[in-house]
């Protein structure tokens, strides 16, 4: 580097670009906060909905799964399962219900999980609640995920 | 030797030369290109400026066709519609494209130090 | 070495390496259950070793960057480490959480093990790289509360220079946004917003900073190439990481559910995020191409000159690759995330930590360099493991362009599953590749135990290549 550019400046750039940068990000933050109640699908948060995210949370379900892009990429995503479902939290149960317990030999497979009824419609409302959140271009691409 | 003021120069314009070169496998291609030419035409034969000029042209020449002809081929003889074509021509493009990068860069440090590739 | 204190990396670096080992083997479980559907299946589900690849990969760098601290901090500051007892004390500490989590995970389900910490107090598991029950994490914070303020001790009441500013501050912005792993609310957009404060600012921020530190200081010692030179450039290198990769967080944002001007923001700004990479690989070959002396440790130059460019490559180019929002759209969530995520974590991150142990090793067990033969081991297990790496982005590479093409960009897109099986012989050959990691790394091990004589830096210049 040439030396009409000295450290100082170097130095400069770094705490000024930042800080800058951070307030900025700060500020971008506070104005996403308050903008995702039109797409956050906040109302549909129902105590069903609380508990099936912390039933899909203490499963580790990411662990294989994508919801909305961002988890595992062993197993199909998520995050739009409800449509691809035909819209049908039963056909969603159902599917979590019938999980062989010993696996497909040679194959992935999803755990048995044993939920009771009362848990797998938990799950079945967080999925359709994370289906329901308003996403940029509807993503993802189409209903394959 | 020279007088240490050419020296001076002469590393001055390698630099830019290989900076144009770098600069054209990266952010500013076909700019950088003619830049790099027009220093190429400064530069007197056997000088440390126009050994990074040459070598400059040479490399970009060289990407040029290997990562275009090539890929074209790749496009025409694999179809447009196979993913396979894209599964080749994408990963070949991005890997041999940064391994002249890199060369570009290691060109450019020895400029700065006014030597050659290797010594 | 000049302090004595600076000896306590080395049960860090150990640890570092053993946990490195367990990682690996579990990545291998993992790329065998991707071809082999019910291997382990159901005593170890994938999910599981997942999660045991993922945290043992965070939880041996920590260990890593522990080490590097307090090995560099006394040597820079001039002066014996604050607490030598609490950083061994420290150490037990983080190796019995991390080992009762790492078993946590293999001996119970997760349920169980999240219903046996007591989550419901205070939930903060089961998101990704962040499965440790609560009360490890809170462990982790102890830890590194502890651990920053002796080496803060050590740094503010001693000779202070720019690479142990640097670092400094690098640490405490890692600890600093480690703390949103505890914010977990109901609502999945403002969740996976802030799960990003966490992963993003950590890869793309504030570990940047200890990056380019520890790289920084590596160079100095193995080129002798002026201290003034060398912090300019690091300062101008930590800029632009931060310039480019705060905003730049926003391309996790494109399909979460926030608002749509992060489409642009975060693509404009993590389109800029390759030029601290890029800067790095121009840094370290110049400063080489400029050394003052040729260190008889050949191995630490290699270690570092590729972790400039392995860096660039996995998280410059492999990260550019998908991170604009059209390209994004289509790439999300792919085998091509995987890809990057490989690469630029073991570009940026493995090989920073194996630089400064290769650096640093020899020194703490009384020498200057390893003997020469040790070192030929160790630059084939560089070469094995970063070739090998190099493949296992390629074939993940393919796998992925083929998913997005079959998957999300045909007119008649095929299922999930069936395009998994489309693609299965990318995995196989990703496996193949991940095995001869594997054998890198044993080599690497094998490396430290190798005997031979001694290399000694005599005046300016003797390469290994004549001792040996
Ligand atoms: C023997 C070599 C390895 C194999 C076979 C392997 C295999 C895997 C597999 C199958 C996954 C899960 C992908 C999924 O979610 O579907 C994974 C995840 C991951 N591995 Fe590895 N791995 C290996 C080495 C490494 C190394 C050396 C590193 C670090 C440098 C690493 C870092 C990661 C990371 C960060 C993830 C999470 C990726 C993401 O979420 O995008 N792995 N690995
Ligand atoms: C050393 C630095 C970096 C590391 C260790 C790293 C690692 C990772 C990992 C592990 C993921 C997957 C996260 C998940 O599981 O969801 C990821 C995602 C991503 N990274 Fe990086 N990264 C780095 C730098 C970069 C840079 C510089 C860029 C851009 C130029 C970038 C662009 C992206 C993008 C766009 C995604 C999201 C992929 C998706 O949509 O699925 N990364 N990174
Ligand atoms: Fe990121």
């Amino acid at each position: 580097m040439r030396e009409t550019f000295t450290k100082g400046m170097a130095r400069n750039i770094y705490y000024g670009g930042s800080v800058f940068f951070f307030l900025v990000f700060i500020g971008l933050t506070v104005d996403t906060v308050q903008t995702l109640p039109k797409t956050d699908n906040r109302e549909n948060l129902t105590e069903e909905v609380v508990a099936g995210k912390r039933l899909w949370e203490h499963n580790n379900c990411i662990g294989c799964h994508t919801l909305l892009g961002e988890g595992a990429y062993f197993a199909p995503e998520l995050g739009n399962v409800y449509t691809r479902f035909g819209e049908s939290t039963e056909a969603i149960k159902g599917f979590i219900k019938s999980r062989p317990v010993d696996g497909i030999p040679g194959r992935r497979s999803m755990p048995q999980f044993n939920f009771t009824d009362q848990e797998l419609e938990e799950i079945a409302q967080f999925l359709k609640y994370a289906d329901g959140i308003k996403v940029a271009r509807d993503w993802p691409p189409n209903i394959q995920g | 030797m020279k007088s240490v003021k050419t020296d001076e120069l002469q590393i001055k314009r390698a630099s830019d030369a290989a900076l144009a070169s770098l600069l054209n496998l990266t952010i500013l291609p076909v700019i950088s290109f003619i830049a790099l030419l027009l220093i190429h035409r400064k530069t007197q034969a056997d000088t440390i400026d126009h050994y990074h000029a040459v070598l400059g042209v040479k490399i970009n020449v060289i990407a040029a066709v290997v990562l275009f002809l090539v890929s074209a081929l790749m496009i025409l003889l694999g179809g447009f519609d196979s993913p396979w074509t894209w599964v080749y021509v994408i990963s070949y493009f991005t890997i041999v494209h940064t391994i002249f990068i890199v060369f570009a860069l290691w060109a450019l440090v020895r400029a700065w130090s006014g030597d050659r590739l290797w010594s | 070495m000049k302090y004595e204190s600076q000896s306590i990396a080395k049960l860090y670096f150990i640890a570092a390496i053993g946990l490195f080992v367990g990682q690996i083997l579990f990545g291998v479980i993992l790329g065998l259950q991707y071809v082999i559907g019910d291997f382990l299946f159901p005593e170890i589900p994938f999910n599981v070793a997942r999660m045991v690849h993922t945290n043992l990969l965070i939880v041996w760098l920590l260990f890593g960057f522990m080490g590097a601290a307090y090995f560099l901090v006394p040597e820079e500051s001039e002066r014996e480490l604050y607490a030598p007892w609490l950083a061994k004390l420290m150490f037990w500490i983080f190796l019995v959480a991390g080992a009762l989590t790492i078993l946590g995970y293999l001996l119970v389900p997760y349920a169980t093990l999240a219903e046996i910490t007591m989550n419901d107090l205070l939930p903060t598991m089961g998101r990704e790289f962040l499965e440790q029950p609560t009360i490890t994490k809170i462990g982790i914070v102890v830890v590194l509360l502890a651990f920053i303020f002796n080496i803060g001790m050590t740094i503010l009441t001693g000779r202070k220079t720019v690479i142990t500013l640097v670092l400094l501050t690098g640490l405490v912005g890692l600890a600093v946004f480690f703390l949103f792993s505890f914010y977990n609310p109901h609502n999945l957009v403002l969740d996976k917003y802030f799960w990003w404060f966490v992963v993003h600012l950590w890869v793309e921020g504030v570990w940047e900073l200890i990056m380019a530190s520890l790289l920084a200081y590596v160079l100095i010692k193995v080129t002798g190439v002026d201290r003034e030179v060398i912090e300019k450039w690091l300062y101008i290198i930590i800029a632009m990481a931060l310039i480019s990769g705060i905003i730049g967080t926003g391309h996790h944002f494109f399909w979460i559910g926030a608002p749509d001007y992060w489409q642009w923001l975060g693509s404009v700004f993590s389109a800029l995020e390759p030029i601290p990479f890029f800067m790095m690989t121009l840094f370290a070959f110049n400063v080489v191409n400029k050394r003052r002396r040729d260190h008889p440790n050949k191995a630490a130059t290699l270690w570092a000159l590729g972790t400039a460019v392995m860096a660039f490559l996995g998280a410059g180019v492999w990260g550019f690759l998908h991170t604009l929002a059209p390209v994004n759209f289509y790439t999300h969530g792919t085998q091509i995330t995987a890809a990057h995520g490989h690469m630029a974590f073991y570009g940026a991150y493995v090989m920073v930590v194996l630089t400064i142990i290769s650096y640093s090793m020899p020194i703490m067990r009384g020498r200057e360099a390893a003997n020469a033969r040790a070192q030929v081991v160790e630059m084939w297990s560089f070469w094995l493991m970063t070739v090998s790496m190099v493949f296992i982005t390629l074939f993940l590479t393919g796998a992925g362009i083929l998913q997005v093409y079959l998957q999300r960009y045909s007119e008649d897109p095929m299922s999930f599953m069936a395009t998994q099986e489309k693609v299965e012989i990318f995995y196989w050959m990703r496996e193949g590749a991940g095995l001869i990691f594997l054998i890198g790394l044993i080599l690497y091990i094998i490396s430290f135990f190798v005997k031979g004589e001694d290399v000694k830096m005599l005046g300016s210049s003797v390469s290994i290549e004549e001792t040996s």
